[in-house]
């Protein structure tokens, strides 16, 4: 098998399944309840929680564990709409945003609020002239995701919130950071909330976070008892969040190392794919090397995925949230329909291996020039 | 340019003979919160510069904004660029992403031989910004940017406005004192106002089980570890109270069950506040709060012990005091629902304006003297660090 969907998910771990396996076993009681075992839950918690705030420079109280980022993007939008209706209805969102966002949105847009869309360049960047003119005195807040999930374009947090604080300093900003975790640095001091998801970085599928910063409010989504965070009541499904400690920390280890040998196998990619003028690479200066984007504009991507799953190879079209619709992020950076209409994503990890790449390139050959010559 | 983080001290500046032990005090309590980060502190009388790597400055910000003794905490930029052209378009670009109406130029030349003189160089920038920046405006007197170049032998320092810092005292420059820390809301909040002020603190706190459980006193525990992020590191001593509390119930009639309790509490305390060198006992007391409170009630505990008992919230009322909790971040924890040995036996007419003589009378039913000495003897010390010990290191 060669698995080439890092960006849809990944597999868990080996260390991570051994904590959620001795976790499960071992840490029995309720973290809310008073007696022993209560409280060696609630130990275990605490040491999660102050692992992954240590990791990122934050207080363990601005940690609010989710089911994963989309639940963490409805809290942070909706809660921000909800707490501060009464100051603005006006939020701004990027064109490159996970479908999640647009979803959120559009249930915005039916309760009142008002949503308006900011440009980027060709690049893919935000267009900084355009964000600085739409942030109004009503705009309560602005979603822009750190690393766009289908080009891997990457966004400069840092002078997004220097505009839109500048703009308007009670305009709240919020990150989409699922792409980024483990694969480049996010200082959590650039955004008001941000939301991750630990499937994306070898850990187990329903576990994620919200950060929420000390500094701002959010009205709560869900209602019930329980005394480690009124955002989200209930039990702390403690296994997931210890295999979430463990599995950010593991992903912290050798960030720029692991970073420069992707970037080798993306350039070699790159090179072989360069070679055929149907495919057209989606890969602007930003874009990070774990995610390669291609639009291959003689075939049909699906057909194509399926033509390489028969080798059990696996790579996706758009994002595995927004299969079978056309790319908005292709749309938005290259305004060319045809070209959103056929792309392919490739994602890479620091666990990918030089072989692996060279067999993908040699399957893809196979493949691609068969189907051309079918066609 | 590289940043530089500058600290303007706070009330030092009136300590007039002993500045320099303020300074090297406060100088000590960075290095120690500091210590895993590379940095290297330089001071003078006026202020301290820090310098550590670029990509560490937001996060020991964080951590000087809980540095008593620091009244602002600046970002500065150092160029080697000494002309004055260059000069011009440095201040135009570090100010770019600033909004302000009002600015004035203050600019300082330590090197004399800087051909340009200071209230020159402030007329050239301010100038040179005015033409440059569209609707802003000089403003001496009330400026919204205070833009500081400082002119030296072979670099210039810009500066703008700071973040404010917590003010007060280094801690440890006004000796030590023993704070009583129940689970509750107020006691927190008095030992951090007693660090403010330069009191170093220890605690000691009054457990009962089984009727208390170990959550409360892990509670107190966490409590501790809050203040301790002020205080480096806080000494905790853990009274096991149980049988003092037991035979006061048995033997002392219940409307003064929470006075002779308290006075308890107070002999213990002192006891232990002078076997470690701590020279006042603080707490949490707040006038008319509780019965325990009136000043009939203070006047009647007080008088058990000599030591001075500082009381810093006897005048806030209620709601000044969650405001300061939350503010600190003391307030979720204080509010988790667990008993404390104040809150377990109250009695249901608790006397409002206790009798001295009284108590006397009914203390002389228990052998009190036997039970503290019993209690001091056992009790328990903790050393509470902000860091907490990874227990769980090899499942996370």
């Amino acid at each position: 098998m060669i698995y080439l969907d890092y960006s849809a998910t990944t597999p868990v771990s080996y260390e991570v399944l051994d904590t959620i396996s001795k976790v499960t076993k071992e840490f029995i009681g309720n973290a809310n309840s008073l007696h022993a075992l209560g409280l060696k839950s609630a130990n275990l918690l605490e040491s999660a929680t102050k692992q992954i705030a240590d990791i990122y420079g934050i207080s363990p109280n601005e940690i609010i564990y989710t089911s994963g980022a989309t639940e963490a993007n409805n809290m942070a939008l909706i809660g921000v709409a909800m707490a501060n209706h009464k100051k603005g209805k006006h939020i701004i969102v990027s064109k490159l945003e996970h479908p999640s966002i647009y979803a959120i949105c559009n249930y915005l847009k039916s309760i009142g609020f008002e949503i308006s869309y900011v440009n980027n360049d060709k690049e893919g960047l935000i267009d900084f002239d355009d964000l600085k003119n739409k942030i109004r005195e009503d705009t309560i807040l602005v979603s822009i995701c750190a690393v766009n999930s289908e080009t891997g374009v990457r966004q400069p947090l840092k002078m997004i919130r220097q505009i839109i604080k500048k703009e308007n300093l009670a305009t709240i900003f919020h990150s989409d950071i699922t792409q980024a975790v483990g694969k480049v640095s996010i200082n959590f001091h650039d955004i008001d909330l941000a939301s991750m998801s630990a499937h994306k970085i070898f850990g187990p599928k329903g576990i994620g976070f919200l950060y929420k910063s000390n500094m701002i409010k959010i009205s709560p989504l869900i209602y019930g008892s329980g005394k480690f965070n009124e955002l989200k009541p209930g039990t702390p499904p403690l296994p997931l969040i210890a295999a979430l400690s463990k599995a950010i920390r593991l992903a912290n280890n050798d960030l720029e190392k692991r970073e420069r040998f992707v970037n080798l196998l993306n350039m070699k990619i790159v090179n072989f794919l360069e070679k055929y003028p149907e495919i057209k690479i989606n890969k602007t200066k930003y874009s990070i090397p774990q995610i390669l984007n291609i639009s291959i504009m003689n075939i049909m991507p699906e057909t194509f995925l399926h033509m390489l799953d028969k080798h059990e190879v696996y790579v996706s079209t758009n994002t595995a949230c927004s299969s079978g619709e056309i790319s908005n992020s292709i749309m938005a950076i290259y305004d060319d329909s045809k070209r959103a209409k056929h792309t392919l994503r490739i994602s890479l990890s620091y666990v990918t291996t030089t072989d692996e790449i060279n067999k993908f390139l040699e399957i893809f050959k196979e493949e691609y020039e068969k189907a051309i010559t079918v066609k | 340019m590289k940043k530089i983080i500058i600290i303007k001290y706070g009330e030092l500046s009136t300590k007039k003979d002993n500045i320099n032990f303020f300074i090297s005090k406060l100088k000590n309590n960075i290095s120690i919160i500091l210590k895993n980060i590379d940095n290297e502190i330089k001071y003078d009388f006026g202020r301290m510069f820090i310098k550590v790597n670029e990509k560490d400055i937001d996060s020991v910000v964080n951590k000087l904004k809980k540095v008593f003794g620091i009244l602002e905490i600046i970002i500065g930029y150092i160029g080697n660029e000494l002309e004055i052209e260059k000069i011009k378009n440095n201040t135009l670009s570090l100010i770019n992403d600033k909004k302000f109406n009002t600015f004035k130029v203050i600019t300082k030349r330590s090197d004399k031989n800087y051909p340009i003189n200071s209230m020159e160089i402030n007329n050239v920038i301010g100038g040179f910004l005015l033409k440059n920046i569209s609707n802003i405006k000089v403003d001496v007197h009330n400026p919204e940017l205070s833009i500081n170049i400082e002119i030296r032998k072979n670099e210039v320092l810009y500066y703008f406005n700071g973040i404010k810092g917590l003010g007060g005292y280094p801690v440890g420059t006004l000796g030590k004192g023993l704070l009583m820390l129940s689970g509750g809301i107020d006691s927190p909040v008095s030992g951090y106002m007693a660090i403010k002020r330069g009191v170093k603190i220890e605690a000691i706190y009054f457990e009962s089980p089984p009727h208390t459980s170990e959550m409360a006193k892990e509670k107190v525990i966490k409590l501790a570890r809050v203040l301790s992020s002020y205080n480096a590191e806080i000494k905790l001593h853990i009274i096991n109270f149980t049988e003092i509390q037991e035979t006061i119930l048995k033997n002392i009639p219940h409307d003064y069950l929470i006075t002779i309790m308290r006075r308890m509490m107070y002999r213990i305390s002192a006891i232990i506040a002078h076997n470690n060198k701590c020279n006042i006992l603080i707490n949490g007391e707040s006038i008319g709060q509780v019965a325990s409170q009136t000043l009939t009630s203070m006047r009647a505990i007080n008088e058990v012990i000599k030591m001075p008992v500082i009381r810093p919230l006897a005048c806030f009322d209620k709601l000044e005091i969650i405001n300061k909790a939350k503010e600190i971040n003391t307030y979720d924890i204080s509010t988790l629902p667990y008993e404390d040995c104040c809150t377990i036996f109250v009695p249901t007419h608790p006397v409002i304006n206790p009798s001295v003589s009284k108590c006397e009378e009914y203390e002389k039913l228990i052998p009190y003297k036997d039970l503290i000495h019993t209690a001091i003897k056992n009790h328990e010390v903790l050393i509470i660090k902000e860091e907490i010990e990874n227990k769980y290191q090899d499942l996370l």
